[in-house]
C-alpha cells in the first residue's frame, strides 16, 4: 500500500485500468438524469452505455446536469483513507469550473482536525476531464518514483500549465451552452464539416484558436501543433479523448505514433461527469509540453500559422 | 495675392462658410459637450445663433453695417450658455469695428481683443478652460505678431493656432474636461467657426452637400423648435441634479406696474441665488438671460417684476444629459464588426442567422436586391467594419453602389468600413462564416478567415429551363432540368426523365467537379417544392458515392433553385 493515497474527482476521465495500474482512487459525482433521479459516477461506464449516454445527451442536453461531491461526501471519502493512517494528496478539477476545490478544502480541514497526524493535500489542477486525469497519472507515476507527498505535489504546481490539448470539437453546441468554452455567447454550432481547433487556457477553459475546414486539413493543423508545443514525446504516454469520434481517434492515433513514437497512445473516454458538459464531437490528444503562453496569445500563432500553410 | 481688407460683403461670405464649417461638426461638438451641463446640445446652439444671426442680416457692403445687422440678430438667435457667450463675442467685435467699413488684420484684432472681453463680462462667473480661456489666449499671444502689413489670412491662421494650441491646455483647466477626457465643447465649435471664415479666405467654399440633415440627427437632437426629446429618458425613478435651463428675452416696460431702474448688475447679483451659468445681456429696454436653474418660478417672478417675457424657453436638462449617456452607451456598444449576408429562402434566412450573421437581407426570387435596402441594412447595425455576403455577382455590385449611396447620406466621417466578400453563391457565403473564429478580436483576421472559408468551394445548382437553350454541353428545351457547376450549364436532364433522373444528375455534376477526390464537405440547400423523400433520395445516393462526404442538409425553401450543393 502506497504511502500516500492520490484522489481525484470522476470529472478527471481516468480510465479504470490507470486507476488499477497506478493506485488512483476516484470519488464519484453527482449526475442528474432527464428522468430527475441521480446516479453517482465513477470511472466505468456499466450503470450507462457510453453510446446510449451520447445519443440521449443529443436528445436532451438540459435534461442531464453535473454537480460536485458535497463537503460531507469528501469528508466520508477523506476520512476511510485517514483512518487507514494515510496522507492524501487530493487533485482537484479547475477551480475557475467547479466548486469542488473549496468543498475539498473544507473536508479536508475537517478531516485534518479529526486526525491531527494526517496530512490531506488539495492541489487544483487548472484542467479538466482528459489533461486533469493525465496529470493525476503522472502524479502517480512520481509517487512509484519515491517522491514525497510534497514533491509530487510540488510537481504538480511548477507543471500543470504544461498540459495541452491538440484536439478538435466539431459541435460546440453544448460546450458553449454550459460555459466550458470562452466568448460562449458567440455562436459556436455545428458546422457542416468545419473543425474548431480548441485548446485550454489558464483557467482550464476551452479557447477556440482558429478553423480547418474538413478534417484532412484538421489532422494536418493539429500534428503540426503538436510538434511545435509537445516535449520528449517519447517518453510519453499519451491520451487520445473523443466523444462519439472513434473513427477519427483511431486515426489520429495512428498519425501520432508514426509521427513522434510515443511510449503509449491511449484512447481515452470521455465519461458523464465530463460529458454532459461537452457533448458530442470532441476528438483531442492531450500530452505534456511547453508552458501555455498567457491568453494563448503563441498557441495562436502557431495554429494561424499551420493553417495559413493549408 | 492676400486680403488686406474685408468689406461687408467678403466678411459675410466668410461667416456663411463658419456657418457650414460648424454645421459640419455639429454632432461631433454636442458629444464634446460636458460643462456646465452636460446636456449635448453646443454645437447645435452655436449653428443656430450664428445662422439665426445671418438670416437677419441685409447685404451690406459696409463691413460695419453687416456686422451690426449681424450682432444685433445673434442677441437674439442666441441659444444656450455657448450662443449666448458667441452673441457676446460678436457683439464687441461688432462694437470695436463700428466705424469701419472695411477692416484691416491689425483692427480685426483689436475687435477679437474686444470680442473676448464682451464675452467675459457677459458671463457672472467666467470660467478658465472654456471657449472664454481660448479667445482670450488666441488673440493676446499674437497680438504683438500682427501690423499694418499683415495680411487677413495670416492674422486668422495665426488666430487660429494659437486658439488650438491653447485648446489642448482646456482639461489641465477644467477638471470635469479632464475626467471626460474631451476638449471644451464651445471652444471647438468657435474654432470650427473661424476656421470656416479662414477657409473661404483661402477658396475653399465649404460644401453644403456635407451638411447634416435633419433626419440623419440622432433622436431628440433635431433643431427646431426645440430638442426632440425622447421622454422616456425621464421618469419618477430619474435623480433631478442638474436642473432646467431657461432662456428668455424680457422686455422692459413702463407703467406702475413695473420696477424702474433695471441695473444688470443687480439683476445678475439676484438671479445667482436661483442658479448658475448665468448669462444676462442688455439690449436697451430688452434683456436676454440664459440661466440653469432648480428654482424657475424664482426667476420668472423676479425677471416679471421689471417686464414681460417676449420669447420664453425651458428644458429639463437632466433628460438631455440622460439621452446623452444613452447616446455615449450606444457609442461604446458599436460592434467592432458585423456581418450582413443577402440570400433567399426563409430557411436560407434562418441558416445565415443562426450562423451568427447580424443582418440577413432577402434577395428575392429575382435575386437582386435595390442598394436601398442595403443602405436601410448598413444604418440599423452599430458596427465599425460592415461585412457583406452576397449570393450572386450582381449583389456584389448592388453592395458597392450601396457603399456609395450611404457614404453620402451619413458623411464620411462617420462612414463604417464596409467590406463585400465576393462570394458568389449561398454555399460560398456558408462557409465564409463558418470559418469565422468568432473568438478572433482582430477584425481583419475575421475578415481572412471569412475570405479562406470562399475559396475553394464548387457550388452546383439544380432547376428547370423555363426556355430553350444550348451550349457545349447541353441541349435544352422548355422545362427541361439542368444543373450548374459555378454558373455554367453542365448537365441537363429531359423533363420527361426528370423524376427519375435528377438526382442522378446532380451527382454526375458532384463527379465533374475537377478535384472532388480531395473534397470533404458537402453542404446541401433544399429549394422549394421539394420533399424529405427527396432529401433521403439524394443523400443516400451521396453517401454511396461518396463515402467519406460530410453532408448537412438545411431546408432553405430558396425559389428557383431545387437544390443548391456547396462543396469544400
Amino acid at each position: 500500500m502506497n504511502k500516500f493515497a492520490i484522489m481525484v474527482d470522476a470529472t478527471s476521465d481516468v480510465p479504470k485500468s490507470f486507476c488499477e495500474k497506478y493506485d488512483i482512487i476516484v470519488i464519484p459525482t453527482h449526475i442528474k438524469l432527464p428522468a430527475g433521479n441521480e446516479i453517482m459516477w465513477q470511472s466505468d461506464w456499466d450503470q450507462y452505455p457510453r453510446d446510449q449516454f451520447y445519443a440521449d445527451l443529443r436528445k436532451d442536453p438540459n435534461g442531464f446536469a453535473t454537480a460536485p461531491p458535497s463537503v460531507a461526501e469528501f469528508t466520508d471519502q477523506f476520512e476511510k483513507i485517514a483512518a487507514e493512517g494515510r496522507d492524501i494528496l487530493f487533485i482537484t478539477i479547475s477551480e475557475g469550473m467547479s466548486g469542488t476545490y473549496n468543498f475539498s478544502k473544507a473536508a479536508a480541514d475537517a478531516v485534518m482536525k479529526k486526525y491531527p497526524d494526517i496530512k490531506i493535500h488539495c492541489v487544483d489542477s487548472r484542467r479538466y476531464s482528459t489533461s486533469y486525469g493525465l496529470m493525476a497519472v503522472h502524479a502517480a507515476m512520481k509517487r512509484e518514483e519515491g517522491k514525497s507527498m510534497q514533491e509530487v505535489a510540488d510537481y504538480i504546481e511548477e507543471n500543470k500549465n504544461r498540459y495541452h490539448q491538440a484536439g478538435w470539437m466539431d459541435d460546440l453546441s453544448i460546450l458553449a451552452k454550459k460555459g466550458r468554452i470562452t466568448n460562449a455567447k458567440a455562436f459556436f454550432g455545428q458546422l457542416a464539416g468545419i473543425k474548431p481547433i480548441g485548446e485550454v487556457d489558464e483557467s482550464g477553459k476551452t479557447s477556440i484558436l482558429g478553423k480547418a475546414r474538413g478534417a484532412k486539413a484538421g489532422y494536418k493543423v493539429l500534428l503540426k501543433y503538436m510538434e511545435e508545443t509537445i516535449e520528449n514525446p517519447e517518453e510519453q504516454i499519451i491520451f487520445i479523448a473523443h466523444t462519439m469520434r472513434q473513427a477519427q481517434a483511431e486515426e489520429y492515433k495512428k498519425m501520432i505514433e508514426e509521427k513522434f513514437h510515443p511510449k503509449e497512445v491511449y484512447i481515452n473516454d470521455i465519461f458523464p461527469p465530463c460529458g454532459v458538459n461537452i457533448g458530442t464531437g470532441l476528438m483531442g490528444a492531450f500530452y505534456l509540453g511547453k508552458p501555455i503562453s498567457e491568453g494563448l496569445v503563441e498557441e495562436k500563432a502557431i495554429i494561424e500559422g499551420a493553417l495559413a500553410e493549408g | 495675392m492676400k486680403t488686406m481688407r474685408v468689406d461687408g460683403n467678403v466678411l459675410r461670405a466668410m461667416f456663411e462658410n463658419g456657418l457650414e464649417n460648424i454645421r459640419c461638426h455639429e454632432e461631433e461638438v454636442n458629444m464634446l459637450n460636458v460643462f456646465p451641463v452636460p446636456d449635448g446640445d453646443t454645437g447645435t446652439n452655436m449653428r443656430l445663433t450664428l445662422e439665426g444671426g445671418l438670416k437677419s442680416t441685409k447685404p451690406a457692403a459696409e463691413a460695419n453695417l453687416f456686422l451690426q445687422s449681424l450682432s444685433k440678430g445673434m442677441l437674439y438667435s442666441a441659444r444656450g450658455n455657448s450662443g449666448v457667450i458667441l452673441s457676446q463675442f460678436f457683439n464687441g467685435l461688432y462694437l470695436e469695428l463700428s466705424r469701419c467699413p472695411t477692416v484691416s488684420a491689425a483692427e480685426l484684432r483689436n475687435a477679437c481683443i474686444r470680442g473676448y472681453r464682451s464675452a467675459y463680462k457677459a458671463v457672472v462667473k467666467p470660467t478658465e478652460g472654456t471657449i472664454l480661456t481660448v479667445t482670450r489666449l488666441g488673440i493676446e499671444n499674437i497680438r504683438a505678431q500682427i501690423g499694418r502689413r499683415t495680411p487677413v489670412e495670416d492674422m486668422l491662421s495665426m488666430y487660429l493656432a494659437e486658439m488650438k494650441k491653447t485648446l489642448t491646455i482646456t482639461p489641465e483647466l477644467l477638471d470635469v474636461l479632464k475626467e471626460e477626457g474631451v476638449v471644451d465643447s464651445g471652444a471647438i465649435g468657435y474654432i470650427y467657426i473661424v476656421e470656416g471664415m479662414l477657409k473661404y479666405l483661402y477658396g475653399e467654399k465649404i460644401e453644403s452637400s456635407k451638411k447634416i440633415k435633419p433626419a440623419s440627427l440622432p433622436e431628440g437632437m433635431s433643431d427646431a423648435p426645440g430638442p426632440m426629446i425622447d421622454l422616456d429618458h425621464f421618469n419618477e425613478n430619474s435623480v433631478f441634479v442638474d436642473g432646467y435651463c431657461m432662456e428668455f428675452i424680457l422686455q422692459m416696460m413702463k407703467g406702475k406696474d413695473y420696477l424702474k431702474n433695471f441695473r444688470l448688475n443687480k439683476f445678475i447679483n439676484d438671479m445667482s441665488d436661483f442658479g448658475n451659468s448665468i448669462v444676462a445681456i442688455q439690449d436697451d429696454m430688452r434683456v436676454k438671460v440664459h440661466i440653469h436653474t432648480k428654482k424657475p418660478a424664482k426667476v420668472i417672478e423676479t425677471a416679471q417684476a421689471y417686464g414681460e417675457f417676449i420669447t420664453f424657453k425651458l428644458e429639463n436638462m437632466q433628460v438631455m444629459h440622460n439621452h446623452r449617456n444613452t447616446l455615449k452607451l450606444k457609442e461604446e456598444n458599436r460592434k467592432p464588426m458585423a456581418v450582413v449576408a443577402v440570400v433567399n429562402g426563409e430557411g436560407v434566412k434562418s441558416t445565415f442567422r443562426t450562423l451568427g450573421c447580424d443582418a440577413v437581407i432577402d434577395a428575392g426570387p429575382s435575386m437582386n436586391v435595390p442598394a436601398r435596402d442595403f443602405v436601410d441594412e448598413y444604418a440599423g447595425l452599430n458596427a465599425e467594419t460592415i461585412v457583406v455576403l452576397p449570393d450572386n455577382k450582381n449583389t456584389i455590385l448592388a453592395a458597392l453602389q450601396a457603399e456609395k449611396l450611404y457614404a453620402e447620406e451619413i458623411g464620411e466621417d462617420k462612414m463604417p468600413k464596409i467590406v463585400v466578400l465576393e462570394a458568389a453563391n449561398i454555399a460560398e457565403g456558408y462557409f465564409a462564416k463558418a470559418m469565422e473564429n468568432p473568438n478572433e478580436t482582430d477584425v481583419e483576421k475575421r475578415i481572412a478567415q471569412m475570405k479562406s472559408g470562399i475559396e475553394g468551394v464548387s457550388c452546383l445548382a439544380m432547376t428547370r429551363a423555363t426556355k430553350a437553350f444550348s451550349n457545349e454541353h447541353v441541349n435544352l428545351s422548355e422545362g427541361d432540368g439542368f444543373v450548374t457547376l459555378d454558373d455554367e450549364v453542365i448537365l441537363g436532364c429531359p423533363a420527361s426523365d426528370f423524376e427519375n433522373e435528377w438526382a442522378n444528375t446532380l451527382i454526375r455534376g458532384i463527379v465533374e467537379i475537377p478535384d472532388i477526390a480531395d473534397k470533404e464537405i458537402c453542404v446541401i440547400f433544399r429549394g422549394e417544392g421539394t420533399t424529405d423523400d427527396d432529401e433521403y433520395i439524394l443523400t443516400d445516393k451521396i453517401a454511396e458515392q461518396f463515402p467519406l462526404m460530410d453532408v448537412a442538409v438545411f431546408n432553405g425553401g430558396q425559389s428557383l433553385y431545387s437544390w443548391i450543393i456547396g462543396i469544400a
